[in-house]
């Protein structure tokens, strides 16, 4: 059965990448990357396996834990987890909850990241060569690593889409676990961080890496380190919690795939009551004001929107993580300005997220200019005091009231510039998106490189229209001529407004061409 | 959108709430002219000639993949023809989308709706979009919310209603500009035998109106008993078309769908499906 399925897994992979040459071209863009990593991977534990044995295992302890996390955390900022193998498509067969969790694990493990693992970790062999009584336990403990690091990865998904009852619920602890997950990587590069900084004043990393190599994440890698070193006690501990560590995720999995395959996601209904239109009722009735309306809502209750928005805080973090915790530098009261940057161009591909009820817009024969404007106004109503707001308490944290003109400047003209961008490139462009209510770890079929090209095209196009603005804001903030303040925030309001203007116009002209084209391949993803 | 009367809220307004007759009624209110579309190497449609006279409650039937839902999608300025022509009340659909999606209503099936709205949200939104005056939106959606029992869930976000309920909030979706022209693909899919029945009493007062409704549908039964004229789409081409009492002649529209379309076989099924 478990080979059966792993066959049609193969058989859907090479009809996708027959179909679709863009898609085989993003497909070989990921195995080179895959091959770079196991290059990188075999050389580094070739010079690890020659150092002191300390050196190595705390190296390989620390390996591990990455890796582990990175199964966690990498679907949300990759491409998310391979559904090809879904429990709901696998449901109507004859097989046991068991059987679909191995068929699963399986998938896993022989997809692109999978195998990469596999050989990746393979290379640990290089450094327990010399310890026969490593390289033994080593062939236990590598396979129960990589095991641990796909089940993780699948119980992990599987929960966040599966606790609580209704859809809201759902939808809330699915949109808190992902705010977890991606704060816990700047938080992980932090801790790294701090304990390279306080190795370096003497503490002892080595003792930091033994205290991790008694956690969930990184136990499994840790076993044959401690037994080369002597510690038998210690090795067989550790053996146990990563035994322990799988057979826990595989229970959590377990119970949450089998209630969600008896029990789909019940309908509680929310309600309003009737005659409260929200923003309907505030914007003026004409294609503008629904539009704008209709994003202002998706903007603040839909969820696929809500977790872009999580990006606005997480800017300050990434600098402040990035600078090691400096906060007297400049780099973190510059922070204002890459959060305009993420800001204003979270809308790049609004028309994505309407779906296929892109066509009810259609339906009303509604002008691009009118169309822009209303998702851009929309876009900007959130943005834009979320970026003020995080401007300010920035500088609050740092307390130089001074940098404000020049923040407020650089931060208001990219935002400005990137909603501008984004009225053009919206109407140009779709990219597959989770339906409403999908799970932010599912993986959405049908992306390909092209897409990912004209995402970084667009970063690209914001930032060299938005220089005007930053140059001054940027001579104010790191070389202290406040002055240049001033002048970047007449300059980034102005010529943010111009640009935000030129996009409207010049994005309703191509949305009008291309509205129908835009649709056709939403069908598509839809039919994907 | 000064051709809507503004004195419209009354109990099932929707009769009098049908844009008044204009100089072009004498021309069709939908034709097709040599309308082709291909997918790739597959032809959708092969040049398609359809008049759909003002007034006609027209039916459009086909086989699965006929390429009903691809031609009523050109004619409805949701996916441009590669060649042919679509006009509406003499406005054609792809020189002058705006005008003319004001005189259709349309209810495109395999689409979503904005589903995170509530029912009146959406009817809301969509009668802004056409630009009408808050006071004629809030009337409209409230007549129209009644009329199709939606009245108690308008409050409910549209993703949380039934298959049945979701086709009624499009349907009233798709009537809230008072369009001079129905277009409707799959209406009566999975809506409850008394909903739809409500719903054809509002289609016919509609026609009896003035107005001009098209229906795409699977049950010849439905067609044969709805429409006055229908049309039989096969393979993109159109097979036969006229009042429903011309093209089935003596026989059921059932059997003369299936004379036209063929692939009728008469089997058991394979030996090892009999169950004794």
């Amino acid at each position: 059965m478990v080979a059966t399925v792993l066959r049609i897994r193969f058989r859907v992979l090479g009809n996708t990448l027959s179909r679709s040459p863009m898609q085989l071209i993003g497909f070989i863009v990921g195995v080179i990357g895959a091959v770079w990593m196991l290059f990188l991977a075999g050389v580094g534990f070739f010079f690890v396996g020659t150092l002191d044995l300390d050196i190595a295992r705390a190296v390989i302890t620390a390996a591990g834990a990455v890796l582990t996390l990175g199964w966690v955390v990498g679907p949300i900022f990759a491409a998310g987890i391979d559904t090809t193998l879904d429990p709901a498509k696998l449901a109507p067969f004859p097989m046991t909850t068991r059987q679909m969790m191995v068929a699963i694990t399986a998938g896993g493990l022989t997809g692109v990241p999978g195998i990469t693992t596999a050989i990746g970790s393979l290379a640990v062999f290089l450094v327990w060569a010399r310890y026969p009584v490593a390289a033994v336990a080593a062939v236990v403990c590598v396979p129960l690593g990589v095991v641990i690091c796909v089940v993780a990865s699948r119980a992990v998904a599987a929960l966040a889409a599966g606790i609580g009852g209704g859809r809201r619920t759902r939808e809330i602890v699915g949109l808190v676990g992902f705010t977890l997950v991606i704060f816990a990587s700047p938080l992980f590069i932090g801790i790294t961080n701090a304990l390279v900084s306080a190795s370096e004043q003497g503490v002892q990393l080595q003792a930091v890496v033994a205290g991790l190599s008694w956690t969930p994440i990184a136990a499994a890698w840790a076993v044959p380190g401690d037994l080369a070193a002597g510690s038998w006690i210690t090795g067989l501990l550790k053996l146990v919690i990563a035994a322990a560590t799988l057979a826990t995720l595989w229970l959590l999995w377990q119970r949450s795939l089998a209630a969600s395959l008896v029990g789909p996601p019940s309908r509680v209904a929310t309600r309003r009551r009737s005659g409260s239109l929200g923003w309907f009722g505030v914007m003026p009735s004409n294609p503008v004001g629904a539009t704008w309306a209709r994003s202002l809502t998706s903007w603040t209750r839909d969820f696929r929107y809500l977790r872009q928005l999580l990006l606005i805080p997480f800017a300050p973090v990434l600098v402040l993580v990035y600078s090691r915790g400096d906060l007297d530098g400049p780099f973190f009261a510059a922070s204002g300005l890459l959060v305009g940057f993420f800001a204003g161009i979270l809308a790049y591909t609004d028309v994505s997220y309407d779906g296929t009820a892109f066509a009810t817009v259609l339906q009303t024969g509604i002008r691009g200019r009118a169309d822009r404007l209303g998702r851009m106004l929309g876009s900007a109503t959130v943005s834009i005091p979320l970026v003020l707001l995080a401007d300010v308490v920035t500088l609050a944290i740092v307390g130089k009231w001074e940098l404000l003109p020049a923040v407020i400047g650089g931060s208001m003209g990219l935002t400005l510039v990137g909603l501008g961008v984004s009225a053009v490139s919206s109407a140009l462009l779709v990219v597959p998106t989770p339906a409403p209510g999908d799970s932010p770890f599912k993986r959405v079929p049908g992306s390909t490189f092209t897409m990912f090209l004209a995402f970084v095209l667009c970063w690209a196009l914001v930032a060299v229209l938005a220089l005007p603005a930053v140059i001054p804001a940027v001579l104010a903030i790191f070389a202290g001529a406040t002055g240049a303040g001033w002048v970047s925030l007449a300059i980034g309001l102005v010529w943010g407004s111009i640009v935000f203007a030129g996009g409207v116009l010049i994005g309703g002209t191509r949305f009008d061409a291309s509205a129908p084209r835009l649709l056709a391949q939403l069908r598509m993803f839809q039919g994907a | 959108m000064t051709d809507i009367p503004r004195d419209v809220p009354q109990p099932s307004a929707l009769p009098e709430a049908v844009a008044p007759p204009t100089s072009t009624d004498s021309l069709p209110a939908m034709q097709l002219t040599g309308l082709v579309k291909h997918f790739g190497q597959k032809v959708a449609v092969a040049g398609l000639d359809l008049t759909v006279p003002t007034g006609s409650f027209y039916g459009l039937v086909g086989p699965n993949g006929a390429g009903k839902t691809t031609t009523l999608s050109m004619a409805t300025g949701l996916l441009r023809p590669d060649a042919g022509t679509a006009r509406i009340h003499g406005v054609d659909v792809w020189t002058q989308p705006v005008e003319a999606k004001k005189l259709i209503g349309n209810l495109a099936d395999g689409v979503r709706l904005f589903d995170r709205l509530t029912g009146e949200q959406l009817v809301t939104y969509t009668g802004m979009m056409f630009g009408l005056s808050r006071d004629e939106v809030g009337a409209r959606t409230a007549d129209l919310l009644r009329i199709m029992d939606l009245t108690e869930a308008a409050g409910t976000p549209v993703v949380d209603y039934s298959a049945g309920m979701t086709k009624k909030v499009a349907l009233a979706c798709a009537l809230v500009h008072a369009p001079r022209l129905l277009v409707l693909d799959e209406p009566f899919e999975s809506v409850d035998p008394v909903s739809a029945a409500n719903i054809e009493d509002i289609l016919r007062g509609y026609t009896a109106s003035g107005g001009t409704v098209i229906v795409s549908s699977h049950s010849m039964d439905l067609v044969q008993r709805m429409c006055d004229h229908v049309a039989v789409i096969a393979q993109g081409r159109l097979l036969a078309s006229g009042t429903v009492d011309e093209v089935r002649g003596a026989q059921t529209l059932q059997d003369r769908f299936v004379e036209l379309v063929g692939g009728r076989h008469h089997a058991e099924g394979p030996q090892w499906l009999r169950q004794s």
